[in-house]
């Protein structure tokens, strides 16, 4: 008996991932990585038209090749899929029509590349072609052909509402402007390409996938919808996973082309996609324009909010719906907006559909607003911070368009970045070409409603305690980069009192592990976490009953220190392995489980169509402070420093939230100042890493990190989401940063020196012609 | 990764082995760091049969500097030209282009040949096959058409290697062996202003070494480039410049930009300010020198009035600082 040892404490205690010593020595295999001389090659056959209908789609001569083993088409597979079950119009291979330059028309099972591609030069597509649209305004137009015969006027979702009395808001404003925002569209570049390994068991039917997904779950019901099997016949393996950023929070094409082309082939298909396919894939984020008008009182409060904005929505679908409500209903929730009226419109375009990325719908719209807010803060005289301060919410609440609030650490992460960069004694103080800005952010924890309601609970976790003494976590919640498997070790050994070294973890197996929705919009530490609290707790309670009867006292009086457990002070105790024989011995192998469910209360509201979305258990939010320098004869912007402060209530592992900050702002960072896709006619010309312009370590300034702890009554130990709300602020940050530095303020991203040389340009004539006037 | 074709690899240990396996045959490609040449190959732009690894020519991996001339070898990675304390003193520009070239990575691969005959670029000619055979291909490279300026005959692909304009300043020759002997010509006669063939290179031909004469006394050489990240970025536009100044006044100056144009150049015009102060008036004028001879097209996704004003306003910020110093 350790005399004096208490339970192990994981909680708070900064923890390297664990499954770091993997993927920093190189044995961490991601599905391209799975080799074997039976696996076959599996190629895309790609449209090179963006808009056309396919007369004729003649693979023989590719089947016929030597090597070649199977071919596959439209043909093939009359399903579609897509994530939300209101808009699945995507088919895995084009049919009937091509709506995209890169659309995967058909696909080819080789023995091995060369001969893949050889295949690939001898298949045979005709088109008939149709007007394309490359922007939102051309779909738009009056007579455009409609992409989707389901969608008048190209208008994937018209997303409206009006809430609270906007018209007398702007008319009790002392001071109202409008202004106009655009943000080109951006992909995750996350490192790992895609790629999915299919095996096809034709003796039983039986098909199993790995492949670099955020939503194994989402993987296997399109699966099993677009190859019409059993989802029991059906077994989905999330692998290592290189990053995902959103860009896989729905099932892709390349995962059912591979199982397609599996089945066919009676085998194995591997497909490996290019860093070009990749970007083709898209998924990323919206090409957006945003029209904003604020009322402002005299003293900086909110009367009324006017937001009309317009995504890119690409050919397909994908999440775009939820990606335009998104737009609307987080215009709450961070301020206390009274009013507000939306209009919000995701448009079919010809172009490879966007998807969730990091801070899904949110980030182009708050760029908008606060740099808005800045603006006219400006023009009333008011501090940034006081404008924002002016305007804060108090917990708990619930938001003009019931989105439930109860958690509130914004006033916090003011005063810490406020203080940690100076701004009262350096604002407006740092010189020519040198400045600060601010902004502020907000980000859901999971979303309330999940995109298939089943009824089920959002999460489940399975514990397991055999003969050894070690626990095995299973869960279906896909790790991937996040330190999702982590925090759930974390939060079982912190109940347990245990070492997180007794404690394995298996993740989103479907042969193996509890069903889970999977890794988006930062619902993973919240619900999983809580599951696996409760789950604990049941192992818990199983053991302590145990070492109770081993003991011969009453339960409430055993206390559990981890490695032991004992009946009070002067008791000698029993191990754990004592206590865990002793319990096995009365049930044998002991597996428990614990759920999560939301509570209805934070389901969002009803005031207009699509409100559930913003539904959440909890908001984190954020605020930071950016410095930055402009170079004055070349337009460059260099950010010197970023001081951020997260809300994220308790910090589960300090590490993990520092670094997911960091990432937050960094990623912003690209958005802000270097990325965007381009299309020529449709096809991308930035579909490689030079010219799409991801930061290097050179452009990544010091990310000074404050945690606030803002602690959630529902979150697993008071935790809250940390891995998106402080992406957003950092544009409007940077803009508002840049006018402080040059006195112009950019509204259009990302301020590349080209764009920033042309408004100091644009300046210096608009000064030049006001003196000679 | 795009699927990798099949060629024969030699690696020949002389420079006159290295010429005869390249000899008769056009589809030969001579191979050093092979940065930009690998990429290529993936993306069907280059389609070799064999190609020729010059690593293992002790020749070509020499920096040498004799009777104050400096000799580089075409193998010599960018990583020791750029940390070599010797050519840093004296040839200024020379070593700090090198530094500046892509990333950590690349420059210990690539090399000073590879840099030299870097092959032009451009954004419809630096993508996939399937990518340019769906945009019909285009005027450099199988196709008829020009997608920079349609309707033109001529092909503005832009010449990006950071070294030459360097070297230009500093009047380097480079040594050239090829099936018909060795040659020694200026560095400026190895570039043509035309995209699709911008290297006078005979068939076979190859650079074997860079020769750089001792700068004029009092010399000082920089190099400046853009781009819109501080790595990996080719330059959109790159300045080098040399300024000898005595008492005041500027004795001798030279600059040269690559990034701009099919062929990198010296810029012309410029002497007049010998023998002058480079007053903010010499310096605005070297300015709009080297805007007006500077060309960029629509090869980059950065505007190309960007990339002119640019290049204009880096040559004045360098010339200003080696004439102050």
């Amino acid at each position: 008996m350790m005399d004096g040892a208490g339970p192990v404490r994981s909680i708070g205690v900064p923890t390297p991932l664990v499954d770091g010593p993997e993927k920093v020595s190189g044995k961490a295999r991601y599905a391209a990585d799975y080799l074997g001389h039976d696996i076959l090659v599996g190629r895309i056959w790609r449209s090179p038209v963006a808009h056309a209908r396919i007369l004729a789609v003649d693979v023989t001569k590719a089947q016929a090749l030597p090597g070649v083993v199977a071919a596959v088409t439209g043909a093939d597979c009359d399903k579609t899929f897509g994530v939300l079950p209101v808009a699945m119009n995507e088919y895995p291979l084009a049919r009937e029509r091509v709506r995209y330059r890169g659309e995967p028309v058909a696909a080819i099972a080789a023995i091995d590349a060369e001969t893949a591609q050889r295949a690939l030069d001898l298949i045979a597509v005709e088109f008939a072609p149709l007007p394309a649209y490359f922007s939102a305004v051309d779909a738009r137009a009056p007579g455009a052909v409609l992409l989707h015969d389901d969608k008048p006027g190209n208008v994937e979702r018209h997303a409206t509402y009006a809430i609270g009395d906007v018209d007398a808001g702007f008319a009790a404003a002392d001071l109202v402007r409008e202004e106009t925002y655009h943000c080109a569209e951006v992909c995750q570049v996350q490192s790992e390409p895609h790629a999915a390994l299919a095996e096809y068991d034709a003796e039983r039917d039986e098909l199993t996938v790995r492949c670099s997904t955020q939503v194994p779950f989402y993987v296997h019901l399109m699966l099993a919808r677009t190859l019409d099997m059993e989802k029991s016949r059906i077994r989905v393996i999330k692998p290592h996973i290189g990053g995902g950023f959103g860009c896989r929070t729905e099932t892709l094409a390349i995962e059912l082309i591979a199982a397609l082309l599996a089945r066919k082939a009676k085998g194995r298909v591997r497909i490996v996609a290019t860093r070009e396919e990749t970007f083709i894939t898209h998924r990323g984020r919206p090409e957006q324009t945003t029209r904003l008008r604020i009322g402002l009182t005299r003293d900086g409060r909110i009367t009324a909010v006017e937001c009309e904005t317009v995504q890119r929505g690409g050919a397909y679908s994908g999440y775009g719906i939820v990606t335009i409500l998104y737009s609307g209903s987080m215009i709450f929730a961070i301020y206390d907006v009274p009013a507000a009226r939306y209009d919000g419109y995701r448009i079919a375009t010809n172009t490879p559909p966007p998807g969730a990325f990091r801070g899904h719908g949110t980030v182009n719209v708050r760029f908008a607003f606060e740099s808005l807010l800045d603006r006219m803060a400006a023009e009333l005289g008011l501090d940034p911070f006081a404008v924002r301060r002016a305007n804060l919410l108090k917990a708990p609440t619930f938001t003009a368009n019931d989105l439930m609030v109860n958690s509130y650490g914004l006033p916090d992460c003011l005063d810490r970045v406020e203080a940690a960069s100076g701004w009262r004694t350096r604002k407006g103080r740092l010189g020519p070409n040198r400045g600060l800005g601010m902004a502020c952010s907000h980000y859901v924890s999971g979303a309330s409603k999940p995109v298939h309601w089943t009824g089920e609970p959002h999460a489940t976790v399975n514990l397991k305690l055999d003969f050894d003494g070690s626990i095995t976590l299973l869960t279906g919640a896909a790790e991937i980069g996040q330190g999702s498997s982590t925090v759930l070790v974390q939060c079982v050994a912190e109940v347990l009192g245990l070492d997180i070294g007794r404690i394995r973890i298996i993740a989103a197996d479907s042969a193996v592990t509890p069903k889970d929705n999977g890794s988006y919009s930062s619902r993973v530490t919240y619900m999983v976490g809580n599951a696996a609290i409760e789950a604990a707790n049941n192992l818990k309670a199983v053991l302590v009953k145990a070492a109770a009867d081993r003991l011969g006292v009453r339960v409430e009086d055993v206390e559990c220190l981890g490695e032991s457990y004992r009946a009070g002070r002067q008791d000698e105790g029993l191990s754990f392995d004592d206590v865990v024989k002793a319990a096995l011995a009365d049930a044998g192998t002991i597996t428990v489980k614990g759920n999560f469910s939301t509570i209805p209360a934070s389901h969002g509201g009803k005031k207009y169509r699509g409100a559930a979305i913003g539904g959440t258990m909890a908001f984190a939010y954020a605020a930071q402070v950016v410095e930055v320098s402009v170079d004055p004869d070349t337009a460059e912007i260099r950010v010197e420093k970023v001081w951020v402060a997260h809300d994220c209530g308790r910090a589960l592992n300090p590490l993990a939230v520092e670094g997911q900050v960091q990432g937050s702002v960094w990623m912003g960072m690209g958005q802000a100042l270097s990325e965007e896709t381009r299309y020529h006619d449709g096809l991308g010309i930035t579909g490689n890493m030079l010219d799409y312009r991801v930061p290097t370590i050179v452009e990544s300034p010091p990310i000074e990190v404050h945690i606030v702890e803002a602690a959630d009554p529902h979150g697993p130990f008071g935790a809250k989401e940390a891995g998106e709300s402080s992406l957003a602020g950092f544009l409007p940050a940077l803009a508002n940063a840049i006018e402080d530095a040059i006195g112009i303020r950019p509204t259009e991203l990302p301020v590349t020196p080209d764009r920033l040389m042309a408004l100091m340009e644009k300046r210096a004539r608009d000064g030049r012609a006001t003196k000679a006037s | 990764m795009e699927y990798m074709p099949a060629f024969r690899l030699h690696r020949p240990a002389s420079v006159e082995e290295a010429v005869a396996l390249a000899a008769g045959d056009p589809a030969v490609r001579f191979l050093a760091g092979g940065t930009d040449m690998v990429v290529n190959i993936r993306r069907g732009i280059e389609r070799p049969t064999a190609l020729v690894d010059l690593s293992a020519i002790p020749e070509l991996g020499a920096i040498d500097i004799d009777s104050g001339a400096l000799r580089i070898g075409a193998a010599v990675t960018l990583a020791r030209l750029a940390a070599d304390p010797r050519v840093a003193a004296v040839w200024t520009a020379v070593a700090e282009a090198a530094g500046s070239v892509a990333g950590p990575t690349h420059r210990a691969y690539g090399t000073v040949g590879g840099n030299l005959c870097l092959d032009t670029r451009c954004l419809y000619y630096n993508q996939s096959e399937w990518w340019r055979s769906s945009n019909d291909y285009c005027l450099k490279h199988r196709g008829s058409v020009c997608h920079v300026a349609p309707g033109g005959k001529q092909c503005f692909a832009v010449f990006s290697g950071d070294l030459t304009p360097g070297l230009l300043i500093h009047d380097a020759t480079v040594d050239l062996v090829g099936p018909g002997g060795r040659r020694t010509i200026p560095l400026g006669d190895l570039y043509r202003d035309d995209g699709m063939d911008h290297l006078a290179l005979a068939a076979g031909e190859m650079v074997a070494a860079v020769r750089v004469p001792a700068p004029p006394r009092g010399a000082r050489s920089g190099y400046l480039k853009s781009r819109v990240r501080g790595s990996i970025d080719f330059p959109l536009a790159g300045v080098a410049a040399l300024v000898v100044s005595s008492d005041g006044l500027a004795t001798d100056i030279r600059v040269a930009v690559t990034g701009v144009n099919p062929r990198p150049h010296r810029i012309r015009g410029i002497d007049v300010h010998r023998g002058h102060a480079l007053d903010d008036n010499a310096l605005d004028a070297i300015r709009e020198a080297v805007r007006t001879q500077a060309k960029p097209m629509k090869t980059t996704t950065v505007a190309p009035w960007y990339r002119r004003r640019v290049v204009g306003a880096l040559a004045r910020r360098l010339v200003a600082r080696l004439a102050s110093s």
